[in-house]
């Protein structure tokens, strides 16, 4: 890894000591709070992404710092990742002021890109004013959001809506998560190719999106580890199992295996394709990881004192948000036949 | 060989259906969940209402499978009532089957079952908590972890080292089981918070500073308690496999809602090949879990258990929960993840770890099928 990420690993390291560790249970499941959020700016940790107006964003130190986020807390990255997807697609200089100094907060809404046609309410422009509801709409608790109208244009919306009933929340869970209902004539169309745009900022979170998975697997795989040196059954530490440390070890194996993978992506210009085959298999690594991490821990596993099971929700809630199977699947295979494939 | 069940079971899945359609509404089950609360009404109108047949284990078998289904947390809560009752009924003697096996049954009390410790689960032989002869009572010292109705039980059998082990090889001798009241002084409770799932259940640590026991609440004999509770194990883990059948079921129920509802459709009009492969599969492993689990049962309820089968229903129900509740929100995307399919995801964890984790279930299996030659 060059010098630069590894200085900025150990600032990251350091400020999840100083400030996230010992606030992992909160951070987690209530609220970040404004100082924290305030913090987490303070670093500049959220803007840290080119505008979208670039064709290649620059996501490497981003990368970076989500990876060491997520090791301690994955809420505080996809925090980060929301902040910087937001600054990365607005251009307004007293919003985006507000935002990167942790005042105000912003977020983007992808459920379009992830449900059917339809399927997450319907948002319209008439008379001046947009009208209507937004489903799945993760940072709801935000000042801003950036979001699409059924007629493809991508708005700012900077007043005028609020947030709806809380949606049951697997991960994340200091994140607002609900429906928002909008009625606002306090907005700014940012695009007219509104999908495009937002479908283009989607795929540059490739390689971000990996790496929170990946700062995960190497957290949950930290703790099963040291678990299993430590833990004794049958008079035996649960390292000298089989079971556990054969399966451990192959996932470690992976987990390394994806980390110079990512470091190679990071330090070149990745291609859509390679951003997306990282992504595919971390997200997928760390749900594995955790979940067997979690049987390591046995009981202790399934409390959150252990700090654990957030992994296990974190996981499966960041493979849902951030990403849909069937449709990054399509367009996976499509780059690797480099014909239509995966449609019938 | 006949795969069908009689009438009076299927009469017992309508009346678990119906319970659980009027009881186990989304709002009462979100709310369970979300603040750890035993469902304390509900279980008190199933009691009422009799929704477990305990004169009939088949009826007790598809009850479970078919509340869970409709809810885990909710339908582990109102059969966990009599867990541990089943050591009454094949080691108790006649006065502790009166005062406490019948009024369990009756829905009259809860009990509770405490073998794990902070120090190991697993390894139930290497439990460490003592009981000490002392004139007419035994005194209880020691502490038991993560255990079910921890707060609610009006007593707990628990299990106890009275003498030490003949040798390191023979760790599960000594060991007894004893009743214990929870109003016992000396003895404590602490609620444990902030589970994955299950949250509806109640889990507690259990303390006991000189608890006081008298002596005829040992169940059977002194020194045969390891014996006892691997038994027990073998009926329960029949109980728990349905639980697994239970979760499994309801995701498969939640993701073909979905592709009825919500799912993509190729330009012939059908469901996308990749959800109909992943519905195709879940569903052959329902089935089958379903088929293990019945074996298991039927050669447990003919009293002929078979605990080879037994720990197979148990570890391949778990994977199956675990399973098809990750593969169902994976697919459903948004639409899974708020559904109630999130909380069936972390319900469904708890199986492949309480009542023996997966890595013991299998490795019963193997050691007894070469011990025995064969399932
Ligand atoms: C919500 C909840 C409710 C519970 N209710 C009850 C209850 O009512 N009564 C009760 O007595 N207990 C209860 N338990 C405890 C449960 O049964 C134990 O957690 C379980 O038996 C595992 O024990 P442990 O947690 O100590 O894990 P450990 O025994 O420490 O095991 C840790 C890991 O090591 C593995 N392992 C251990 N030995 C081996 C081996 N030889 N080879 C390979 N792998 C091995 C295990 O599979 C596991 O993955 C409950 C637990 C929970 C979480």
């Amino acid at each position: 890894m060059e010098e630069e990420y590894e200085i900025l690993e150990n600032t990251v390291k350091d400020f999840n000591a100083k400030y996230v560790e010992n606030n992992s249970i909160k951070f987690e499941n209530e609220s970040m709070g404004k100082e924290f959020v305030k913090l987490l700016a303070d670093q500049g940790f959220f803007s840290m992404m080119g505008q979208s107006g670039e064709e290649v964003a620059d996501v490497k130190t981003l990368s970076v710092v989500l990876e060491n986020l997520a090791k301690s807390v994955p809420a505080v990255a996809v925090k980060t990742l929301l902040a910087n997807s937001f600054l990365s697609l607005v251009k307004d200089p007293e919003v985006t002021e507000a935002v990167a100094n942790g005042s105000k907060s912003g977020t983007v809404t992808f459920s379009d890109l992830l449900v059917g046609p339809g399927q997450n309410g319907s948002l319209l422009l008439s008379d001046g004013k947009i009208k209507g509801e937004k489903q799945f709409v993760v940072g709801s608790d935000s000042d801003f959001i950036v979001t699409l109208l059924d007629t493809g244009e991508l708005v700012l919306l900077k007043s005028g809506f609020t947030a709806g009933k809380k949606l049951k929340r697997l991960g994340f869970r200091s994140i607002g998560f609900s429906a928002v209902n909008v009625n606002s004539s306090d907005y700014e169309v940012l695009s007219k190719e509104g999908r495009k745009e937002l479908e283009k900022l989607y795929y540059q979170l490739s390689i971000p999106v990996a790496a929170i998975s990946l700062g995960m697997s190497k957290a949950v795989s930290q703790k099963g580890l040291d678990y299993a040196k430590v833990r004794t059954a049958f008079g035996h530490y649960l390292k000298d199992f089989q079971p556990l440390a054969f399966e451990l070890t192959s996932l470690i194996a992976e987990t390394e295996i994806l980390q110079r993978y990512f470091e190679v992506l990071i330090s070149t210009s990745p291609s859509r394709k390679e951003a997306m085959f990282l992504k595919h298999k971390a997200l997928a690594l760390a749900k594995d990881i955790s979940k067997t991490s979690l049987q390591i821990h046995g009981g202790y596993g399934y409390l959150e004192d252990f700090g654990i099971e957030k992994f296990y929700r974190d996981s499966m809630a960041l493979s849902v948000l951030f990403h849909n199977e069937e449709h990054e699947m399509e367009v996976l295979s499509t780059l690797v036949f480099e014909t239509k494939a995966g449609f019938v | 060989m006949d795969f069908e069940l009689s009438d009076d079971i299927k009469e017992a899945v309508v009346r678990a259906k119906e319970f659980a359609n009027k009881y186990f509404t989304e709002e009462v089950a979100e709310k369970s969940d979300f603040n750890e609360e035993f469902p304390t009404d509900i279980v008190a109108i199933s009691k009422k209402e009799k929704v477990l047949d305990f004169s009939n284990p088949w009826k007790v078998l598809v009850t479970i499978e078919e509340l869970v289904r409709r809810d885990p947390g909710l339908g582990i809560s109102v059969t966990i009532s009599a867990f541990g009752a089943e050591i009454f009924m094949f080691f108790g003697n006649d006065a502790q089957k009166e005062k406490y096996m019948n009024p369990v049954f009756a829905g009259k009390r809860t009990l509770g079952l405490g073998v794990t410790e902070a120090g190991g689960g697993s390894d139930v032989a290497g439990i460490k908590c003592e009981a000490r002869l002392d004139g007419d009572s035994y005194v209880l010292n020691g502490g038991k972890m993560f255990i079910s109705n921890g707060q609610i039980a009006d007593h707990f059998l628990v299990l106890a080292r009275t003498s030490p082990p003949p040798s390191p090889e023979k760790k599960h001798k000594g060991l007894s089981v004893f009743v214990v009241d929870s109003k016992s002084p000396g003895f404590a409770i602490n609620k444990l918070h902030g589970k994955l799932g299950v949250r509806a259940t109640n889990t507690a640590e259990l303390i006991f500073d000189n608890v006081r026991v008298p002596k005829e609440d040992m169940v059977g004999e002194e020194g045969k308690g390891f014996y006892y509770i691997m038994t027990f194990f073998n009926i329960s883990r029949i109980y728990v496999a349905a639980q697994g059948l239970g979760i499994a079921h309801g995701a498969l129920d939640r993701l073909i809602e979905y592709s009825k509802k919500y799912a993509p459709v190729s330009e012939t009009g059908e469901l996308n090949e990749n959800l109909q492969l992943a519905i195709a599969e879940i569903a052959t492993r329902v089935e089958a879990t379903r088929n293990i689990t019945y074996k298991a049962a039927s050669y447990l309820f003919k009293f002929t258990p078979n605990p080879i089968v037994t720990s197979m229903a148990k570890f391949y129900a778990a994977e199956t929960a675990v399973f098809a509740t990750k593969r169902a929100i994976e697919l459903m995307s948004l639409h899974g993840l708020t559904s109630d399919l999130e909380r069936f995801f972390r319900d469904a964890k708890i199986l492949d770890i309480w009542e023996g984790t997966t890595e013991v279930e299998k490795l019963i299996i193997t050691r007894m099928m070469l011990k025995e030659g064969g399932a």
